[in-house]
C-alpha cells in the first residue's frame, strides 16, 4: 500500500446491462482522508459505481484501484482496506447483531478473540448494547442503520463507503450519524458517501462528484460548486424609500423599485456585505433588516442533471 | 487454495450455526421418516424376505436410506442457503470480504459434507438399535458418504445460485434426486428387478452410491465397487468443478 496513493482511483470505467450503458468512462480521484460525496439522480450509475469499487460489480472497461491496489488485480488488501454500508439492510438474520459484527471480522480474517471487545465497543458506541443478543430484525429502523455503520467499521476499514447512510431516519439520529461521520473523517478516514439529501453533502463533504446517465457531469469542492449555481444575494431593507443611491455602491451592482424600501445586491462575495452596509449607512438611511442567500447544492445540482424530478 | 483461513472456517462455522438454529428441522424429519421406513417396509415385506444379501431386510434398508437422507440434508443446506443468503441479500456481507470463490466454496461444501455426516450419524444410530446394521468398511462408508455429500453440496450451490424462487430449489428434489433415490435400490436389490428396470438402473447414478453405501454393511454389492466409485468420484469432481466455475465467474452474485 503506497501512503500518498489516491483512496479511490477510478480511470475510464465502463459497464453495461443490456441495453442501458449504467457507467460510461468514469474516471476521478478521492484523496487519503478525505470526505467525498457523490451525487445523481435514480439510475444514474452511483450504486453501480460503488459495486464495482466494492467487487460487486464486473467491469466491461476501465480500472479502479484502493490505496493503490488494484480492485481486480489485488483484490484481497484492496477489500480488506473498505468498509461497505449499503442502503438496504443485509444482515445474518440467524444471528445475533453481536454476532454480526463478529462474524463479518471473521470473514475479513480477523479472529473473533481478536474482535470481540471491538464489536463490544461498537455497540456501545452505537447504543446498540441493550439489543446486542437480539437478531437484527428486533431493532428499529434507527438501530439498523446504526448497526450497517458499526459492520462497515468492525475490521477497521481505511476507506468508509456509505449508500444512503441516513434514508429514513429521523433528524435527530440524521445529525447523530452526521457527527459520527465527521469524527472518523477527522480521525483520518476516507469516506465515500452517497446521499439524496443535499443538505447532507453540503455539510458534510468536502467535494462533491456529480454523476447522470453514467457519466461525470461535476467534480469540483463543495464551495466551488454553489458559486457555479449562482450569485449570493444580499437583500437589505431600509428605513425608508429608495430614490438613489450614493455612488461608490455601483461596484456593488445594487438594484432596487424606486419607490421600494429594499436594495439587493446580486453576486456579492460575503466581504462586500459589510461594505454595502457601510456605504448605505453613510448615505443617511437606518438598515432595519438584512436577508442573505446564497444558492443551494439542489440548484446546483439541478442545473447539472438538467431535471426537475427526484433524485 | 485456502488463503484467508479465518474467514473460511468462519464460513463453515456461521453455516453449523444455521443448521443448529433449525435443528428441529434438521433432525427429525429423517429420524421419522428412517423409522417409518423400517417399521412399514420392515412389517410389509420383512416377513416375505427373510434376508438379502446376507442380512435381515431391516439391516438390508438402512443403507439406503442413509444414502437418501445424506442427499436430502447436503443438498438442502447448500441450496436452501445460498438462495436465501440472495433472496435476503446477506450475500453480499460474504461477497465484499477478502475471500476467494475457492474459499467460499469450499466452505460451503464442507458445511454441507459436515450435516451430512451428522444425519447419517443420526440415522446410522437409529439403524443399529432397530435393526443392529453397522458398516464392517468404515473408512470406505466414510469415504462414499464424503463424496456423495460433496457431489450433492455441490449442487446444492448450483441450484442456490440459478434458482430464481425457493420453488425452483425444490425442482432437482421432487424430480430427479428422489425419484431417482427411490428406484436406485433402496428398497431392493436390483437383482430383483425386470431385466429392463435393472437396465434403468444401470444408467442411475443414485443407484452407484447406495450400492457402494451398502456394500460396506453387507459386504456385497450389485455392481463391483469400484465401479461404483469411478462414478461417484467423477460426478462429484463434475458438479464441484461447476459449482467453482460459476461462484468464480460471479454467476448471479457480482453482477
Amino acid at each position: 500500500m503506497s501512503e500518498t496513493a489516491p483512496a479511490i482511483s477510478i480511470a475510464g470505467i465502463r459497464k453495461r446491462y443490456g441495453a442501458v450503458q449504467a457507467l460510461d468512462g468514469v474516471s476521478f480521484e478521492v484523496a487519503q482522508g478525505e470526505f467525498f460525496g457523490f451525487l445523481g439522480p435514480n439510475g444514474a450509475g452511483k450504486t453501480t459505481t460503488i459495486n464495482a469499487l466494492m467487487g460487486l460489480a464486473r467491469l466491461d472497461e476501465g480500472e479502479i484501484s484502493i490505496f493503490g491496489y488494484d480492485t481486480v488485480r489485488d483484490w484481497r488488501q484492496a477489500r480488506a482496506m473498505v468498509g461497505l454500508a449499503p442502503q438496504e439492510y443485509n444482515f445474518d438474520r440467524y444471528l445475533s447483531i453481536r454476532d454480526v459484527l463478529i462474524y463479518q471480522a471473521g470473514y475479513f480474517g480477523l479472529t473473533s478473540r481478536a474482535v470481540a471487545a471491538r464489536a463490544d465497543e461498537l455497540l456501545a458506541r452505537f447504543s446498540l448494547t441493550s439489543k446486542a443478543n437480539d437478531p437484527y430484525t428486533r431493532l428499529s429502523g434507527g438501530m439498523k442503520r446504526r448497526l450497517t455503520l458499526a459492520r462497515a467499521l468492525i475490521h477497521s476499514p481505511r476507506l468508509l463507503v456509505l449508500d444512503e447512510p441516513t434514508a429514513g431516519v429521523d433528524v435527530e439520529l440524521r445529525l447523530e450519524l452526521w457527527e459520527l461521520l465527521r469524527e472518523l473523517n477527522r480521525d483520518g478516514m476516507t469516506i465515500f458517501l452517497t446521499t439524496h439529501y443535499l443538505d447532507e453533502a453540503e455539510s458534510l463533504c468536502r467535494r462533491i462528484g456529480i454523476i447522470d446517465d453514467g457519466r461525470l457531469k461535476a467534480l469540483e469542492p463543495t464551495q466551488r460548486l454553489l458559486e457555479l449555481a449562482g450569485a449570493t444575494v444580499l437583500n437589505v431593507t431600509l428605513d425608508r424609500q429608495v430614490r438613489s443611491l450614493p455612488v461608490e455602491c455601483a461596484e456593488l451592482r445594487p438594484s432596487f423599485e424606486p419607490g421600494s424600501r429594499q436594495v439587493t445586491f446580486e453576486g456579492v462575495a460575503p466581504s462586500g456585505l459589510s461594505r454595502a452596509l457601510f456605504i448605505l449607512e453613510n448615505a443617511g438611511f437606518s438598515i432595519e433588516d438584512v436577508a442573505f442567500s446564497r444558492p443551494s447544492l439542489q440548484e446546483v445540482f439541478l442545473k447539472m442533471t438538467h431535471r426537475r424530478g427526484a433524485m | 487454495m485456502i488463503e484467508n483461513w479465518v474467514g473460511f472456517h468462519t464460513l463453515v462455522k456461521r453455516e453449523w450455526q444455521r443448521t443448529m438454529k433449525i435443528l428441529n428441522q434438521v433432525i427429525w424429519p429423517p429420524i421419522i421418516t428412517t423409522v417409518l421406513y423400517v417399521f412399514v417396509f420392515g412389517l410389509a415385506l420383512g416377513s416375505r424376505i427373510k434376508s438379502v444379501d446376507g442380512v435381515s431386510y431391516g439391516a438390508f434398508l438402512i443403507p439406503g436410506l442413509i444414502m437418501l437422507q445424506i442427499i436430502d440434508a447436503s443438498y438442502g443446506e447448500c441450496s436452501s442457503s445460498l438462495f436465501q443468503s440472495r433472496f435476503l441479500g446477506s450475500i453480499g456481507e460474504l461477497l465484499v470480504a477478502p475471500l476467494s470463490a475457492f474459499e467460499l466454496v469450499s466452505g460451503f461444501l464442507l458445511a454441507g459434507v459436515m450435516r451430512a455426516f451428522f444425519i447419517a450419524f443420526l440415522i446410522l444410530s437409529v439403524g443399529a438399535v432397530l435393526t443392529h446394521a453397522l458398516p464392517h468398511v468404515w473408512w470406505l462408508a466414510i469415504v462414499v458418504v464424503g463424496l456423495v455429500a460433496t457431489l450433492f453440496s455441490a449442487l446444492g450451490i448450483v441450484f442456490g445460485l440459478m434458482a430464481e424462487k425457493f420453488d425452483h430449489i425444490a425442482v432437482l428434489t421432487t424430480f430427479v434426486i428422489t425419484p431417482l433415490t427411490f428406484v436406485g435400490g433402496v428398497f431392493t436389490s436390483i437383482t430383483f428387478l425386470p431385466p429392463l428396470m435393472r437396465f434403468i438402473s444401470y444408467v442411475n447414478p443414485i443407484f452407484y452410491m447406495i450400492d457402494a453405501l451398502r456394500y460396506c454393511f453387507t459386504l456385497h454389492s450389485d455392481v463391483s465397487i469400484v465401479l461404483s466409485l469411478t462414478v461417484i468420484t467423477s460426478l462429484t469432481a463434475a458438479a464441484t468443478f461447476l459449482a467453482f466455475q460459476l461462484v468464480a465467474s460471479g454467476y448471479k452474485l457480482r453482477l
